[in-house]
């Protein structure tokens, strides 16, 4: 593992993969939370795409891989696509879960106010909603880096997946293992430095009712 | 204020002095909704008059449509025939001159009491002074000033229910719906609240709606008490409450008052129950008196 280190190949692979994983996730996250928001609250919308969500959430992300590769090669966009659909689909039910669940009250109190359209949902039920948002973002972090992991393994461009691979066929045992050391590393710290602190927030305002 | 108790039956709706100067009318007003099991009638030609600075408290059981008209004069919902005014005006949706308090006191838990009372001021389009003015002197008003940068959590039930009173009182309502308030709160607390609502009402004279099952609580708080029927909810019975405030918790005058009412309920209750339970309640009465077990007890 210190030779890993020292000679900058596991360095370079956590700086490759974590781009990826940043990247994908972004994207992941810009889809999934207003599919998810639409399927909430649009009629029309739940009942057409709503099963559809569904069923390819449960398709596990790698099975994409090869529609990927086929339409955009082996290239960065493939790998992306894998994670965007991994990570999103979680993320878009979980929001519309949330959303879906929002005290009843608390809409009909801020209608009372008068808040219609777009400034009730962002002024009223997106607030309301985030603690199950979040819980959806967090879940969409960890199916990102699995289908990202899992992406890298099957196809050769860097990373730790990649790194993985190497290690199995040149039968570095000790490679492997620093790999999914790092791999366990990558996670907790993502999560402590990430998600801890919103947590933290978010219970400390919501109270433990809602955390 | 009108003085005179009556007791009359539906004929009691349109009251001299009410009818004057109403605030809140509705006018034959029904409510059908289309369920999985058919259409369900909520509320059947129920006329009511409210006049300004009255408080009003709708009774009955559940199911008779209470809350449907605090939604209705709300304008969260429209009724299927019939019209619900307020001021001469068709109430076709929600406005900040009708507020609304829910039992579960729905203060928005992302915000400090503060942010919750500002909140429909930020909706005005209030500038950031005159809301910290005008949310103090509200907070001021419902004794929680002090607690003015906690969060909903951090409150006790009765102080949730007090803040919402106060985001309810931010833009200065004409007519304050009270949808249960004080429902999920202990014996000593609610008792503490009718006192504080009754202070706020009398200083504010606000049209108040107050829906509640507790006919004590009813009693305790309206001048006048509309008792509702339920499958379809429809007024049964109104009646005046013509004791001074502010009145004591304990007033003698009230307890033989909600005594009445209670009797009158228990006969309705009674009715309801009989035609829900159809075959299980008939068949042991339709025995008739003289089954010797129905007396003892025993058997039923």
């Amino acid at each position: 593992m210190a030779a890993g280190v020292r000679d900058g190949t596991l360095v370079r692979a956590v700086a490759t993969s974590a781009v990826r994983l940043v990247l994908g996730y972004g994207t992941a996250l810009t889809l999934g939370i207003p599919l998810g928001i639409g399927l909430a609250r649009s009629r029309v919308f739940k009942d057409t795409a709503g099963p559809v969500v569904l069923g390819l959430s449960s398709v596990p992300s790698i099975c994409w891989l090869p529609l990927a590769i086929l339409w955009f090669g082996l290239s960065e966009l493939a790998i992306q696509l894998v994670v965007v659909l991994g990570a999103a689909l979680p993320v878009a039910v979980a929001t519309e879960n949330a959303v879906r669940h929002v005290t009843p009250s608390i809409e009909r109190a801020a209608r009372t106010m008068g808040a219609r359209g777009a400034r009730l949902m962002f002024a009223v039920t997106m607030p309301a909603a985030l603690p199950g948002i979040l819980g959806g973002a967090k879940l969409g972090w960890t199916f990102a880096l699995r289908s990202l992991m899992a992406g890298e393994l099957l196809f050769v461009s860097g990373g730790l997946g990649q790194l993985l691979e190497t290690g199995r066929d040149l039968g570095d045992t000790s490679l492997v293992l620093a790999v999914v050391v790092v791999i366990v590393a990558l996670s907790r710290s993502s999560e402590i430095v990430l998600f801890s602190p919103i947590d933290r927030a978010i219970a400390r305002r919501w109270g433990v009712e809602e955390a | 204020m009108d003085p005179q108790p009556t007791s009359l039956g539906a004929a009691a709706i349109s009251t001299p002095g009410a009818c004057a100067d109403a605030n809140v009318t509705l006018d034959a007003v029904s409510l059908t909704i289309r369920g999985k099991q058919g259409s369900i009638e909520i509320l059947q030609s129920v006329s009511l008059r409210i006049a300004a600075g009255e408080f009003v408290c709708l009774l009955g059981p559940s199911g008779s449509g209470k809350s449907t008209i605090l939604n209705l004069v709300a304008g969260l919902v429209r009724p299927t025939q019939g019209h619900v005014r307020y001021r001469a005006a068709e109430v076709t949706s929600p406005g900040p001159d009708r507020a609304m308090v829910f039992q579960d006191a729905a203060l928005f838990p992302w915000l400090a009491l503060r942010g919750n009372v500002e909140f429909p001021l930020k909706l005005q389009g209030l500038r950031r002074t005159a809301r910290a003015a005008r949310s103090e002197e509200l907070l001021r008003l419902v004794h929680l000033w002090r607690f003015a940068d906690r969060y909903p959590h951090e409150l006790s039930g009765g102080m949730r229910q007090r803040g919402a009173i106060a985001r309810a009182l931010a833009t200065d309502p004409a007519v304050l719906l009270m949808d249960e308030p004080f429902a999920a709160l202990d014996a000593q607390t609610r008792e503490i609240l009718q006192g504080e609502l009754e202070r706020i009402w009398t200083a504010t004279r606000k049209t108040v709606i107050f829906v509640t099952h507790n006919v004590r609580e009813a009693v305790r708080l309206a001048d006048r008490v509309v008792l509702m029927a339920t499958r379809p909810g429809r007024v049964l019975h109104e009646e005046y409450v013509d004791v001074p405030r502010p009145r004591a918790a304990n007033d003698a005058r009230v307890s033989s008052l909600a005594a009445g009412i209670a009797r009158r309920i228990a006969s309705e209750v009674e009715k309801v129950a009989r035609e829900e339970a159809d075959d299980a309640w008939l068949a042991p009465g339709s025995r008739g008196h003289s089954d010797p077990r129905r007396h003892l007890g025993g058997g039923i």
